[in-house]
């Protein structure tokens, strides 16, 4: 809302009558008002006034805190009170919070946000003699700023979910499943606490591929990860390792809890099968599990001892859970 | 290029000032919080660029997760303040400034902004009183300070000011702790003033030294 008064402009008959700091004060687009230790207000611009819908000549003299009663009165008294005290700026950001008052602003169509974003200054209005009679505050208009950075926030913050995701099944890739457990990893080396971790594959997957077509296969990898996804707690990071192959890392479980989730996942795959255009897929997992222990290397052992274990069980008959003992190293 | 130190004199009359400063800032904090500032004897240092991490980190302590917020100045004196934290923060202070029981996030970043604006202002605004009456500095009136950033979260003390990512080489560094009576508060104030404006300190400092 920009009010200018061109004729104010025409400098050359009316310099003598207006004095140029008090026109550009009433005029500039930005809130300015002044406040006296009374908390009661001296000056109030154009700007205040045009979005308040209070002119100047109401509030003037009166006590801020009674003329907007939406201001928060205990935190901004004592914001006020420091610049009195300190004699020093002070400052608020509409990134911690958007508004101090409940301003229209000029997006109200395409903003999607409620008030008028600030960003405000407060500044020590000292007297002859260095001592402060009053406060000046000046308010900017932030809102467009603050919409385009939550809308770059937005999109950074999908971007990188984005990175995070394995393109055919939606889960997690392997590059942010591998940046997990190693973020667990130490944190379970620091803090201590357990952690599991496991590798599954899908049992003859390729025979799916060959006999049924790969749309097919592609459609067992999404609802086998689905399945498996609703079985798990939030806290669990199921992730796409590569081709068939699956890895989920077990915050806060121990071995013997992560055999009980393993057993559940099996059983979860196999007693149904995947239905793919009117033709049911039969499919099995094998799965090796480990558990974070304080002698634990580095997380890519981890891996290490889930991909032994899971070895073991494809060897073994498969459609079954091992978990990993230095036995199964040789 | 090298930075020759302060002298002992330079340092000795730059101890004075800034302890007379903290002096005001701690009373005035007082009235404002309505409870005990303590400030530490401020310690002054002219540093090379390598330096300065290696002594904040031995003000803080080592391997200690630190949160900081950054606060320019610019007058007579021109750089930068650094607040520095524990890992809470200040939510401690909470109540204090004004704020409910419960801190959102929001509150929480709003609230060390606010200490540590405060902070700065009390401190910088306190020696900038002091040498504003040493001839040399007149006509630099009031310092004004740009709104404070929050700097970094959970980081340990030394990574603070990398040294491969900055230009200058000397900075004068005066530290001040800050704690609370009867509060488990500690922060620390870093000023830092590059190269132009130690040869500024030196000036008034020899100045301060010639009127005694």
């Amino acid at each position: 809302m920009r009010l200018y008064e061109p004729a104010v402009f025409t400098l050359s008959e009316s310099t003598q009558n207006i004095h140029l700091p008090d026109f550009i004060t009433k005029w500039v687009d930005v809130g300015i008002f002044v406040v006296n230790r009374e908390m009661n207000i001296t000056l109030w611009n154009n700007f205040m006034a045009n979005h308040s819908g209070h002119s100047a000549d109401t509030v003037i003299g009166k006590n801020l805190f009674e003329c907007f009663p939406e201001l928060p009165k205990a935190w901004l008294g004592k914001k006020i009170q420091s610049v009195f005290i300190l004699k020093n700026l002070a400052f608020t950001s509409w990134e911690q919070r958007p508004y101090l008052f409940r301003f229209p602003h000029n997006r109200p169509i395409t903003g999607g946000v409620d008030f008028m974003y600030q960003n405000c200054t407060f500044m020590p209005v000292k007297n002859g003699t260095g001592e402060v009679e009053s406060v000046c505050i000046t308010l900017f208009d932030v809102t467009d700023m603050g919409i385009f950075q939550t809308e770059l926030r937005s999109a950074m913050e999908r971007l990188s979910e984005s990175s995070n995701r394995d393109g055919l099944t939606g889960i997690y890739n392997r590059r942010y499943l591998e940046q997990r457990l190693a973020t667990e990893f130490d944190r379970s080396k620091r803090y201590g606490g357990h952690f599991s971790f496991m590798l599954f594959d899908l049992d003859h997957f390729k025979k799916v591929n060959d006999t049924c077509g790969h749309l097919a296969g592609d459609a067992v990898l999404c609802a086998i990860s689905q399945r498996i996804n609703s079985l798990l707690r939030t806290v669990d990071v199921l992730g796409r390792y590569g081709g068939e192959e699956f890895g989920v890392i077990l915050p806060s479980v121990n071995l013997e809890g992560a055999i009980v989730v393993a057993e559940k996942l099996k059983q979860i795959v196999a007693q149904t099968p995947v239905i793919f255009k009117e033709t049911a897929i039969p499919i099995t997992v094998s799965i090796g599990v480990t558990e974070f222990k304080a002698e634990t290397p580095n997380y890519e052992h981890l891996i290490h001892c889930a991909d032994i274990a899971l070895y073991f069980g494809k060897e073994n008959g498969r459609n079954r859970v091992t978990c990993y003992t230095d036995e199964l190293e040789s | 290029m090298s930075v020759a130190p302060l002298t002992e004199e330079q340092r000795d009359a730059m101890q004075e000032i800034t302890n007379i400063a903290m002096g005001q800032a701690g009373s005035m904090l007082a009235t404002l919080l309505g409870t005990f500032v303590n400030l530490s004897v401020p310690r002054i240092n002219v540093l090379a660029l390598s330096e300065v991490a290696g002594a904040i980190g031995s003000m803080v302590g080592r391997n200690i997760e630190i949160t900081a917020v950054r606060q320019s100045f610019h007058g007579y004196l021109r750089g930068e303040a650094i607040v520095i934290y524990g890992r809470d923060g200040c939510k401690e202070l909470g109540d204090l400034m004004g704020y409910d029981e419960v801190l959102d996030r929001a509150d929480e970043i709003e609230l060390l902004l606010d200490v540590s604006n405060i902070l700065v202002g009390a401190c910088l605004g306190g020696i900038n009183d002091q040498i504003k009456g040493i001839t040399e500095a007149q006509g630099a009136g009031e310092l004004s300070f740009s709104a404070p950033s929050l700097m970094a979260e959970g980081v340990p003390a030394e990574v603070l000011i990398d040294p491969d990512k900055l230009t200058w080489t000397h900075a004068l560094l005066l530290e001040v702790n800050f704690t609370l009576e009867g509060r488990d508060f500690i922060s620390h104030l870093c000023m830092l003033m590059p190269e132009h404006s130690i040869e500024k300190v030196r000036n008034i400092l020899d100045e301060f030294i010639a009127s005694l």
